[in-house]
């Protein structure tokens, strides 16, 4: 007997609750078969219009239970994400959504009419929320008029489901998430990774060239875990919980606090099957608990 | 590339305060080339894997050397005999030997031993002329092992060998191989832009999907050294913007 943990993400059917995070799994090509058929879906690495060379090194450095990164969001461009991934994705049994970002809300609207129709592409995650780029990223994510104008932006130039990546640098969460679902989007995902910094003792530096990075890993999780409930109380729309998860029982903490499905990022860096086997110990809790299926996972979501 | 549940077999000293570790991972030790890399994981331990060159791999064993630099190593170093740890690889792109060379020199500076031990036994087995030069600060700071047709020793004070660095000690050779700090990289490249080296970088995930690892190339751009490297033609890189040397935590 096996739980049933297909679901319905606004209009994204999935298999499972557990997707793989932006940033965290390239392209998807980069990972052999085997840890894609574990994945319910995947996010790709974050794309602008145009190629980006990314931030110099060193680029990431490691902190209790977590790490810092500042990538600055490495990568080829749209053009060649249509040319060169899509086209695999296309053939693949779970849905990508593309990471999508700009410096305007007007780049975020025409990067969302190039992947309109795109096949492969089955939809768009906005991340209003990437701490480490000079330009936008964190702007958008923290006025929530900002984060509606580019929600619309992209809402109107595309017929592609919608997900909105939130950042946790905000004063309330609530108030940017029912911003964005306010301007038509399918889904939001909770949470981005915080701001930080670390110190070089022998250098007197900070650590990172870009001097702050993006802390995620399990130091994050409880901060996540909170604000992701906090989203939920505050919109219908699905929240897809993201923060730290490296096991099912961290995964289950998000879906019980009223997330939708989850993603799986730097749990990935440490342990290549990580979402095979957060995905399986989601499956084996619900059997033991006696639970046919996802559905009837209790939740604990009181309405703001 | 596998993910080995592998038990330590087996530790030895090799100079002062640098130490093999032995790990029983056949399938790992089966596939890897010289150049190539381990990533060890072990439980209480940082979140983080740990990068390791491989330093020999024979008789179902990875071998990977290693000094107490922080507190990842620290910790691999206070593991005993029998105690397991999660080794991923083999990771990276090794040493290219084509071309018909009938030489190699294999370069290192310090913990830049290394991949020195695998690229000899595969030069040799192509029957490549091996010379060995390795520098360190002082004579007990040299790694004990060697192996190839000539050994020609080097270290800072002058107490083996000889005085000065490991690269104005290197005779020519068809083939140039290095491995140290990336400092020592940079010099080689001066002399020898084709030569191939081994860099260092800190690194996330080591199986290209982080970005973290970026290597910074003179044509402009980066990739990673846990996919495209850790091997490159010392030529190729922009020794100006990769640091020097890790961002190793400040021991108080």
């Amino acid at each position: 007997m096996s739980a049933d943990l297909s679901l319905s993400a606004g209009r994204l059917k999935l298999r499972g609750p557990v997707m793989a995070a932006s940033g965290t799994f390239g392209y998807g090509t980069e990972v052999p078969l085997l840890e894609r058929r574990a994945l319910a879906g995947m996010v790709s690495k974050g794309i602008f219009l145009r190629p980006r060379t990314g931030t110099a090194p060193p680029r990431i450095a490691e902190t209790p239970s977590g790490m810092l990164n500042a990538i600055g969001l490495q990568g080829p461009g749209v053009d060649a994400l249509i040319r060169d991934y899509a086209p695999q994705w296309a053939s693949w049994d779970f849905p990508v959504l593309v990471n999508i970002n700009g410096e305007s809300a007007q780049e975020y609207g025409e990067l969302a009419a190039r992947l309109d129709g795109v096949p492969g592409v089955a939809g768009l995650e906005i991340n209003i929320s990437c701490p480490n780029v000079e330009q936008g990223g964190l702007y958008f994510g923290n006025d929530p008029r900002a984060a509606a104008a580019v929600t619309e932006a992209v809402r109107h130039r595309t017929n592609l489901p919608v997900w909105v990546k939130l950042t946790p640098m905000v004063s309330d969460i609530a108030v940017i998430a029912r911003a964005v679902e306010g301007a038509g989007a399918d889904a939001l995902c909770a949470i981005n990774t915080f701001v930080g910094m670390s110190i070089d003792l022998n250098a007197y530096r900070p650590r990172l060239s870009f001097r702050t990075g993006g802390l995620s890993g399990p130091a994050i999780r409880p901060l996540a875990v909170h604000l992701a409930h906090q989203a939920a109380r505050a919109v219908k729309i699905p929240v897809i919980g993201i923060g730290g998860i490296t096991t099912a029982a961290d995964a289950l903490e998000f879906l019980v606090a009223g997330c939708s499905a989850v993603q799986v990022g730097t749990a990935t860096f440490v342990n290549p099957h990580a979402i095979a086997e957060v995905s399986a110990g989601i499956a084996a809790f619900l059997d033991l608990r006696g639970l046919a299926s996802l559905a009837e996972l209790p939740r604990y979501l009181p309405r703001d | 590339m596998f993910v080995v549940d592998a038990t330590i077999a087996g530790r030895r000293s090799v100079a002062r305060g640098m130490f093999v570790i032995s790990l029983d991972a056949p399938e790992i030790a089966a596939a890897a080339r010289a150049g190539q890399f381990v990533n060890l994981g072990w439980s209480p331990g940082p979140l983080l894997r740990r990068p390791f060159s491989v330093y020999r791999a024979e008789g179902g064993l990875v071998e990977v050397v290693l000094k107490e630099v922080g507190a990842g190593t620290t910790q691999l170093l206070a593991l005993r005999e029998g105690d397991r740890l999660s080794c991923l690889g083999p990771l990276g792109r090794g040493f290219d030997f084509a071309g018909s060379p009938r030489s190699v020199a294999l370069v290192s500076g310090g913990l830049g031993v290394a991949p020195m031990p695998l690229a000899a036994r595969q030069a040799a087995s192509m029957g490549l002329r091996v010379t060995w030069v390795h520098g360190a600060r002082s004579a007990d700071d040299l790694c004990s092992e060697w192996l190839g047709d000539e050994v020609v020793w080097a270290t800072d004070d002058g107490s083996r060998g000889v005085s000065g660095t490991a690269v104005e000690a290197t005779p020519e050779a068809d083939l140039v191989l290095a491995c140290g700090p990336n400092r020592m990289l940079a010099a080689v490249a001066r002399r020898w832009p084709d030569a191939q080296v081994a860099v260092e970088t800190y690194m996330g995930c080591g199986t290209g999907v982080c970005l973290g690892c970026a290597v910074p190339l003179r044509s402009g751009g980066y990739d990673r050294a846990c996919t495209e490297g850790p091997v490159y033609r010392a030529g190729a890189v922009d020794w100006e913007t990769l640091p020097p040397h890790l961002p190793y935590a400040a021991t108080a």
